[in-house]
């Protein structure tokens, strides 16, 4: 079992996703970045839909209660178990009691933490993915525990460790496809869109991220459609809102951009205020 | 009705789009491609979404959405098109407008220049179709309101919107499923529980039902949650066919 000591700035559990109910409305939901989440099964020696915890920019501090093997990737949040500086992308052996704790965020946004046999918390809907409304909790508290799989005592750490892309942290670029209502954008800047540079809003979530830009252009709103994580909108007030993972099913504003898969994860792990740049394929 | 045009959505995801208008046959198309494609190509989809007038189908990993589209373009042409079998339901929501759980009804009332029971009479006599659901898990996407009560969403959207909570925006009448933010003007509550995530189906409104809001007194509203909380509350719903 993991005990929450403290939650950290905002800490779920996450899986590949919910699938098979959005045509009731239900979020898919799933780690934000899904490439770091599957490496981090990877390294911890499990199946890629195993659920792993997604942490946010301020790390939780974690009890561990028994003994297992964990691994982290995605941001490097400055992990440290008991008192001793841990790295990131390689299997670390755990010992009962020991505390990981978090520091300053090197680079990135999401870290994901990966425990031997999969973290046990609930299954709601085939997922074990963490939405307000569908699991029981949206976030971790304090005081939680979160269940993992029993592990036999023999300690087999797969030695391996990765490397890890660099330029899924550092490119600007984050390529997309022309959305449905692609037509709406005004011709020129149909042409030019990689000329803009627009940043990341702080006022981003799992849900949506929301991307300042110095075009003030705007579209109107449509009959409500489908939409789905990556879906770039551009609303009647000229506001750029990227869909992430916990997104709605449907919505009325134009959908002008889709983001390609590995685009989704590149943003997921974008720091307020970054610089990114728009790219059609 | 025009033909609809085909495009990739994405990686991993096809959209078929009719015109921009909310139009029961151009639905009632929609759904007729989408059980289609259901039946025929299982093997390639993982899930699809009907919308007014769209249909979006989320492919399995490694089917590529354009390759997918030329081969559905072509056998959708030369399949025979049968009339849909699918059970559909008219489902009876009781719905409680008195003072308590209608913060918005006198407003609305004054809006139209109508009394408060004329409004009541508007929104209850009619039959709505549920064309899909979206926005929330179990929110119903309903056609269509008498125009008689259109009115505009408010300013200021609430911060929290009680679960069962009827309201009003623009066009549209619908539900709050859950505890949410919501712009719409509150007429109503029903004492119904909407969605529950561990049953199967997790919403009791599915798309190409019907509902029908029936007016019911605070005293009601308190009998039916407490024989809903007790999971013993009869749901009224009867097979019904367009």
């Amino acid at each position: 079992m993991i005990k929450v000591i403290t939650s950290g700035l905002y800490t779920s559990i996450q899986d590949l996703g919910r699938y098979g109910f959005r045509k009731y409305g239900v979020p898919i939901s799933g780690a934000m970045d899904l490439y770091s989440a599957e490496l981090a099964n990877r390294l911890a020696g499990n199946d890629p839909e195993e659920a792993v915890i997604e942490i946010t920019l301020q790390g939780p501090t974690l009890h561990f209660t028994e003994n297992t093997i964990i691994a982290l990737t995605g941001a490097d949040l400055s992990p440290a178990l008991n008192g001793k500086s841990i790295a990131n992308n390689t299997p670390i052996m755990v010992p009962k009691d020991s505390e990981l704790r978090f520091g300053k965020p090197m680079y990135g946004v999401r870290c994901y933490l990966s425990a031997a046999g999969g973290i046990q918390s609930e299954r709601i809907l085939g997922s074990r993915s963490w939405y307000t409304g569908i699991t029981h909790k949206g976030r971790l508290e304090k005081g939680d525990s979160i269940p993992l799989q029993s592990l036999p005592l023999k300690e087999v750490i797969p030695n391996a460790s990765v490397k890890v892309r660099e330029a899924h942290f550092s490119a600007m670029q984050i390529q997309a496809f022309k959305g449905p209502e692609f037509y709406l954008l005004p011709k020129e800047i149909q042409k030019e869109l990689k000329r803009l540079t627009f940043t990341v809003s702080p006022n981003s979530n799992r849900m949506a991220y929301v991307l300042n830009s110095e075009t003030e252009i705007s579209a109107p709103e449509i009959i409500t459609a489908p939409v789905q994580p990556g879906t770039i909108q551009l609303t009647p007030s000229g506001k750029w809102v990227v869909l992430m993972r916990d997104a709605q099913t449907t919505g009325g504003y134009a959908r002008v951009l889709q983001l390609t898969e590995e685009s989704i994860n590149r943003l997921a792990q974008k720091q307020p205020m970054e610089a990114i740049q728009l790219v059609i394929v | 009705m025009k033909p609809p045009s085909f495009q990739r959505f994405g990686d991993r995801a096809a959209l078929i789009s009719w015109e921009s208008i909310i139009d029961a046959e151009v639905h009632a198309e929609a759904v007729r491609w989408d059980r289609f494609m259901t039946e025929n190509y299982g093997e390639e989809i993982l899930e699809t979404v009907v919308t007014y007038q769209s249909l979006v189908v989320y492919l399995k990993e490694g089917v590529d959405p354009d390759t997918f589209l030329k081969s559905i373009k072509a056998s959708f042409k030369t399949a025979k098109q049968e009339e849909s079998t699918d059970e559909h339901h008219l489902i009876t929501i009781p719905v409680c407008y008195e003072k308590d759980f209608a913060p918005d009804l006198e407003n609305v009332a004054h809006y139209h220049n109508l009394s408060k029971d004329e409004v009541i009479q508007l929104h209850s006599e009619a039959m709505y179709k549920v064309y899909f659901l979206g926005f929330l898990p179990g929110f119903p996407y309903l056609g269509k309101l008498n125009p008689k009560l259109h009115t505009p969403r408010k300013d200021d959207p609430r911060p929290i919107v009680a679960q069962g909570s009827v309201g009003i925006g623009g066009k549209q009448t619908g539900i709050y499923p859950m505890d949410s933010p919501g712009g719409w003007n509150l007429i109503g509550r029903s004492p119904l529980s909407f969605f529950n995530p561990t049953k199967q189906p997790p919403a009791i409104i599915e798309a190409g039902d019907y509902v029908k809001f029936k007016p019911i007194s605070t005293k009601e509203f308190e009998h039916i949650h407490a024989l809903v909380e007790n999971g013993i509350y009869l749901l009224d719903k009867v097979p019904y066919h367009d």
